[in-house]
């Protein structure tokens, strides 16, 4: 069984091909990808695959949870929705397990990449939803406090 | 469906839900390795009889002469027979003047080499490695220019003669006929089909269908149908030719041992959601243990099976939607869905864990795609929280607009009520009446009524007394104590106001100062100037508030309020003259570029003018003595 610096090191190799193949196609895998000019679009999904590289190198989840929740906070002050953000986390995750597969076909290392590139994209989608549940938490909150301040105010 | 060697091959064709007579034709020859689709065009029931006899013309010219030439050659000869028995029998009977079709043939050599020939649009595509690839072109007269480079290629979409055919069977004894030789590799799938499908059938739901790994026959047969769903305006026809797999791949080890192995895992499934508290979590409250575990486990497990099956999300999709919607709906919250998400998931892993056990590579592909199965179901909860998000954002809005309503309203009864009675006595006072009454809408005007100061109070060179000034002061602290410590730019404005209204000089000038202060921190190409325009309205608000609870007698707060609505008067207006001052040469500029696109826009209408002038003569030249429905059959 491949060691976790093993994997890091062959994603890393992975890299610039996955980078590609996610520039070709993105605006089939993500709309939002789509509407994005090469240099941000460069820019975004190489941020994304910096990240994964460190994930998979430290297993940190906090890391990764701090990571996520700017992510979703830039994407959010470009008005991205939530969904679409989430959306572009996962076509890039499954991309480059998809790269993985075609790359390392045959081979453990190969297999073992992208099953684990699925796993921390299984995370990601996992740890979106949590940042949104509790940003939406939030939100609950604050109607349910101004509704009331209009109840009173109309008394 | 039928095969040739180890290659399978399934053709279907419908005459669609507009037209009376199916026009398409089919050839499916096995033992010749012959596929063709053929597209019969021209009136009174010539199209069939065209496509027909083109037909059976090709098939007899390979069926003959397939030892005597090579396969290029065989097939571009065979479809220029088929043109000249068309062509001959339009010209022998008047009424199937004009009569035509198109053809798309595939020559499999062997398992490995076809040969694909065709005249007009009628296409063939490639599926290879999951992708679709258009292997012809089509010859319509758009496609020409396109490719003479006289068309851009995006305006051929829109060019009225898009559907227009350059080539056809029929038109000529001899037309030119494109042929090319492909390479076959394992696994690849070929499509050759009329625009009845490609017409009412979007690239990518063709690719899907296509790429499904089901059975040529099953794949025809959903082409057919997906075209009827588009709308099925034409005659429909495809043939789908398969090439014989090297291995099974893994997408076919899923979904075939895959799912089952999954399947058979139910029970461990279903017992494991139980051990680990899915009875206790509160979406299945009210139901009893093993009916939570039927509708919740067994329903997740069947979806994954279904979704191994067919390579799909869908079924996970639905069951993750409606589980979490129902609950929503319930008002129930998400931490009760994520339990049972991760209790759903524990269980998968379970069984995977146990399949990975017992085989170690289908546990592997087992494992990626139930892991993506999982992301499926996080997929549908964000759209379902992302929704609700926008809702209560909504919701957010709507009340924020209504509590600045209510706060403006109340400031205003505050200020209004009692300033007309204040004024009222006030004038008393002094012996003067208004002659009208103030209007309310008229809020921080330097009012003429307002009444004089009393000679006794000493005056300041600022021309207010001491006890004002003191009063403005004490405003102010008010109006800073109820500010947000982080509205600092609204605090800013509340001590320009102070400095304003308590200055020495009494003219414009500190107004224009304390504007600059405030304006010089931002400029207009970055941060904007709205935020500025924002904070003196909250700051305007704030002071008109916080002079009602000055304890003060009526007369100092109507002087108080007085100055500090004339200070904020003359710093908006300062800080205006700063912002017209700043944008003054980008002004300048868009006078300038407004200039310059004035003239490209005369310069594109000409171009188009130019356009139109040209497409005229250009439909004189075509044809002119056709009507346009005809011109189609028109070789070019």
């Amino acid at each position: 069984m491949s060691t976790v610096p093993t994997l890091a090191r062959s994603y890393e190799a992975l890299r610039p091909k996955v980078l590609q193949r996610l520039l070709e196609l993105r605006s089939t895998l993500d709309p939002s990808l789509g509407r994005l000019d090469d240099p941000t679009a460069r820019a975004q999904i190489g941020a994304v695959l910096d990240h994964l590289g460190n994930f998979i190198a430290t297993g940190d989840l906090g890391l990764h949870r701090a990571f996520l929740h700017t992510f979703l906070a830039m994407r959010a002050a470009e008005a991205q929705s939530p969904a679409s953000v989430l959306a572009m986390l996962v076509a890039i995750g499954d991309t480059a397990a998809q790269v993985a597969q075609e790359e390392g076909a045959g081979t453990a290392d190969g297999a073992e990449l992208t099953l684990l590139l699925t796993r921390v994209t299984a995370s990601t989608a996992r740890g979106v939803n949590d940042l949104i549940a509790e940003e939406l938490g939030r939100r609950i909150g604050q109607r349910s406090e101004l509704t009331q301040r209009s109840r009173e105010g109309k008394r | 469906m039928t095969q040739q060697g180890a290659i399978r091959i399934a053709g279907d064709s419908h005459v669609g839900k507009v037209r009376k007579t199916n026009e398409d034709a089919l050839l499916v020859e096995p033992r010749l390795g012959l596929y063709a689709v053929l597209d019969g065009m021209g009136g009174a029931n010539a199209g069939d009889v065209a496509s027909q006899l083109a037909r059976e013309t090709i098939r007899d010219f390979v069926l003959h002469r397939r030892m005597t030439l090579a396969p290029p050659a065989l097939l571009e000869a065979a479809l220029v027979a088929g043109s000249t028995a068309v062509f001959t029998q339009a010209q022998q009977h008047r009424e199937r003047h004009g009569m035509g079709t198109t053809v798309v043939a595939c020559l499999v050599v062997d398992p490995k080499h076809v040969v694909v020939a065709h005249v007009g649009d009628s296409r063939a595509y490639l599926l290879r490695d999951g992708r679709l690839q258009a292997v012809t072109r089509d010859h319509t007269i758009v496609e020409e220019l396109v490719e003479r480079g006289l068309l851009a290629a995006d305006g051929a979409e829109r060019h009225p003669y898009k559907h227009v055919l350059s080539r056809n069977l029929g038109a000529k004894a001899e037309p030119r006929v494109d042929v090319l030789e492909l390479a076959l590799r394992p696994g690849d799938r070929m499509l050759l089909c009329s625009d009845g499908l490609y017409g009412y059938a979007s690239a990518e739901a063709i690719q899907y269908l296509l790429g499904s790994g089901d059975a040529p026959a099953h794949v025809a047969r959903d082409l057919i149908e997906l075209a009827l769903r588009g709308g099925g305006g034409d005659n429909v026809s495809a043939i789908v030719i398969e090439a014989p797999d090297a291995a099974p791949s893994s997408t076919q080890v899923v979904r075939t041992s895959g799912a089952l192995a999954w399947w058979q895992s139910r029970q461990r499934f279903v017992q494991v959601a139980g051990d680990t508290g899915l009875t206790r979590n509160p979406i299945v409250r009210g139901l009893l243990p093993q009916e939570a575990l039927d509708l919740v486990a067994l329903s997740l497990c069947q979806a994954i099976y279904h979704d191994l099956e067919k390579s799909t999300g869908v079924n996970v999709w639905t069951f993750a939607q409606n589980l979490a919607a129902g609950w929503f709906e319930r008002g129930g919250d998400w931490k009760a869905v994520r339990g049972i998400i991760d209790i759903l998931g524990g269980s998968a892993r379970a069984v995977v864990d146990d399949i990975r056990g017992r085989d170690a590579q289908l546990g592997f592909l087992l494992d990626v795609a139930v892991s993506r199965a999982l992301i499926v179901v996080e997929l549908a909860l964000g759209g379902l929280l992302a929704e609700r998000l926008r809702q209560v954002d909504t919701d957010l809005i709507e009340l924020h607009g209504t509590a600045l309503d209510t706060t403006e309203h109340e400031t205003l009864e505050m200020l209004e009520l009692p300033d007309l009675h204040e004024l009222h006595e006030l004038h008393e006072v002094a012996g003067d009446r208004p002659s009208e009454p103030t209007r309310p809408s008229a809020r921080f005007l330097d009012r003429p009524t307002i009444p004089f100061l009393r000679p006794d109070r000493p005056i300041t060179s600022s021309g207010e007394s001491a006890e004002v000034l003191n009063a403005i002061g004490e405003t102010i602290t008010i109006a800073r104590g109820r500010l947000s410590p982080r509205a600092e730019l609204a605090g800013q404005i509340l001590s320009a106001l102070e400095t304003v209204a308590t200055d020495n000089g009494g003219n414009f000038a500190a107004a224009v100062q304390s504007a600059r202060e405030l304006y010089g921190a931002r400029s207009v190409d970055n941060a904007g100037v709205m935020p500025l325009y924002d904070a003196f309205d909250k700051a305007r608000l704030l002071v008109a508030s916080s002079v009602h609870q000055l304890r003060a007698p009526p007369a100092i707060r109507v002087r108080v309020l007085r100055s500090l609505s004339t200070a904020h008067q003359r710093l908006v207006g300062a800080a205006t003259g700063l912002v017209v001052e700043a944008v003054a040469p980008f002004s300048e500029r868009l006078r300038e570029v407004q200039a310059v696109t004035g003239g490209l826009h005369d310069a594109v209408a000409k171009a188009e003018r130019l356009r139109a002038d040209l497409e005229r003569r250009f439909a004189t030249i075509v044809d002119p003595s056709l009507p346009w429905g005809a011109r189609g059959t028109t070789e070019w």
